[in-house]
């Protein structure tokens, strides 16, 4: 368990705090997401001190508890770097075994979609703050800034894919594999064709199957 | 002036005509405590959560919230928020049971249970909520109505705690939680010295330069002392009928959160 009841309680508090804060600035997003999670969703973190959050639609708001709940409509179980990674658009921690599901696999799409579809009015918000002006010029220059990361990262991806595949032949390249897994396809297929023929034939000629022959003795 | 009280209780292990009962180190007789605790709430009602967040330093508000989170009440259920004083657990009851649900606030206090019906009602608090003044040893209420009972910080201004938790007992459904939430023992010897020092010197001060009344403070730090400790007050949670008793310590004991269920 979390270090103590009351910092557990305190730390629900800034993340609850936090949440409602950012969904208030995104209010179609939150109403998907109260709908979502009208029953709660727990997210496990196992590693390096067990931790539980459960998000829970109350009202208006979306409130964090700290403790497990009996029968939560979804659980996400895993490690800190796995739910990062998950935060960063990476699905591929679920086919790898590093975040576990458990529950109804329709609210667990239903609130990817719903993460995913989010867009809260940071500058709406910094507006209130600092003014319309210097708000947009900032956040016209985050969103170049988020622009270019994501293009060179994508860039960067695209590079080093072409390297490893094509120019330092580390790995086969995606159409060699693709074409590679079609013939072991084609090849399972046609084994199973010859398998179900000499089946048929066995049962018109009355002999059994060779697969149920005894193995023979030299 | 300022009474200053050596931090230890008077050692009470002379015996107690049983009809006399602890008023913070005093002993009074058992018809007179109610009173006298009415006379403290009557004092402080005004600034009582002014006091509760100096006094705390803001913590008694984590104390409650992980008593609501433990709670596990949904939408649809009745609640009793026993001493609900300001009504601080009755507002998050009243949210998670939705309109379809009802929470009661119940305060032996009529100034307490003013206050906190007038804070409740200009926060938007209201239609599923009810007030009732009433004594945690007889409760006004059926047997078996409430899915949860909690009573937080008011225990120990009970003269018979045992008849209280077994009335609250009673008015519990089977299978229904109680969540006593009280001022308990420090685990740590270190911390119970620091929280000595705190209680004696500090809160009257604090009570007389805030609320004007340096007594009613003495009280509270007299009263904490002679409140049973955790493993005491779960055997009379034990004995009162509840099973599955277990507690919770937090800030190290300041304060602990006992619960059981109604088998």
């Amino acid at each position: 368990m979390f270090p103590g009841p009351t910092l557990q309680a305190a730390l629900t508090r800034v993340i609850e705090g936090a949440l409602n804060q950012a969904l208030e600035l995104d209010p179609p997003g939150r109403t998907a997401l109260l709908e979502v999670l009208a029953r709660p969703v727990q997210f496990s973190i196992t590693e390096p001190a067990p931790l539980t959050l459960t998000l829970t639609a109350v009202g208006e708001q979306v409130s964090v508890g700290g403790s497990p709940v009996e029968e939560p409509a979804l659980e996400l179980s895993g490690r800190p770097l796995a739910f990062a990674a998950l935060a960063l658009g990476d699905n591929s921690v679920f086919a790898s075994g590093r975040l576990t599901v458990a529950g109804d696999t329709a609210t667990a799409h239903q609130l990817q979609r719903t993460l995913e579809q989010l867009n809260p009015d940071w500058e709406g918000a910094l507006a209130q703050h600092i003014g319309d002006i210097p708000a947009h010029f900032i956040g016209q220059r985050l969103r170049a800034a988020i622009r270019w990361s994501k293009s060179a990262f994508s860039v960067l991806n695209a590079n080093v894919e072409e390297y490893i595949h094509e120019e330092s032949r580390s790995l086969p390249g995606r159409r060699e594999l693709e074409a590679t897994f079609g013939d072991i396809d084609q090849l399972s297929l046609q084994v199973e064709r010859l398998d179900a023929r000499i089946e048929r034939l066995s049962q018109q000629s009355g002999l059994p199957h060779p697969a149920d022959l005894p193995p023979e003795h030299s | 002036m300022t009474q200053q009280h050596p931090p230890t209780p008077p050692s009470g292990e002379q015996p107690r005509r049983d009809d006399t009962t602890h008023f913070g180190f005093r002993s009074v007789d058992k018809d007179q405590k109610a009173g006298q605790v009415a006379d403290v709430f009557h004092s402080v009602a005004g600034k009582y959560d002014l006091m509760n967040d100096m006094m705390s330093m803001g913590i008694h508000r984590l104390w409650k919230r992980f008593t609501i989170e433990l709670s596990g009440v949904r939408p649809g259920q009745r609640v009793l928020d026993i001493a609900g004083g300001t009504g601080d657990l009755t507002m998050k009851f009243s949210d998670l049971v939705g309109p379809g649900g009802q929470v009661v606030l119940a305060d032996i206090n009529a100034s307490m249970l003013q206050v906190g019906r007038s804070r409740l009602t200009d926060r938007g608090y209201a239609g599923n909520i009810e007030y009732v003044q009433a004594d945690a040893e007889h409760l006004p209420f059926p047997d078996n109505s409430f899915n949860a009972v909690s009573i937080a910080f008011g225990l120990r201004n009970v003269t018979d705690k045992d008849q209280a938790l077994r009335d609250m007992t009673r008015v519990l459904k089977p299978g229904g939680k109680l969540m006593v939430l009280e001022f308990s023992k420090p685990t740590n010897p270190l911390l119970s010295k620091a929280y000595d020092l705190y209680s004696f010197n500090a809160l009257p001060l604090m009570g007389q330069l805030i609320a004007g009344d340096s007594a009613s403070y003495q009280y509270l730090a007299e009263s904490i002392r002679m409140h049973p400790d955790q493993d005491t007050l779960k055997g009379m949670m034990d004995a009162a009928g509840l099973v599955n008793c277990k507690y919770f310590n937090m800030t190290g004991g300041v304060v602990a959160l006992h619960v059981g269920i109604k088998p």
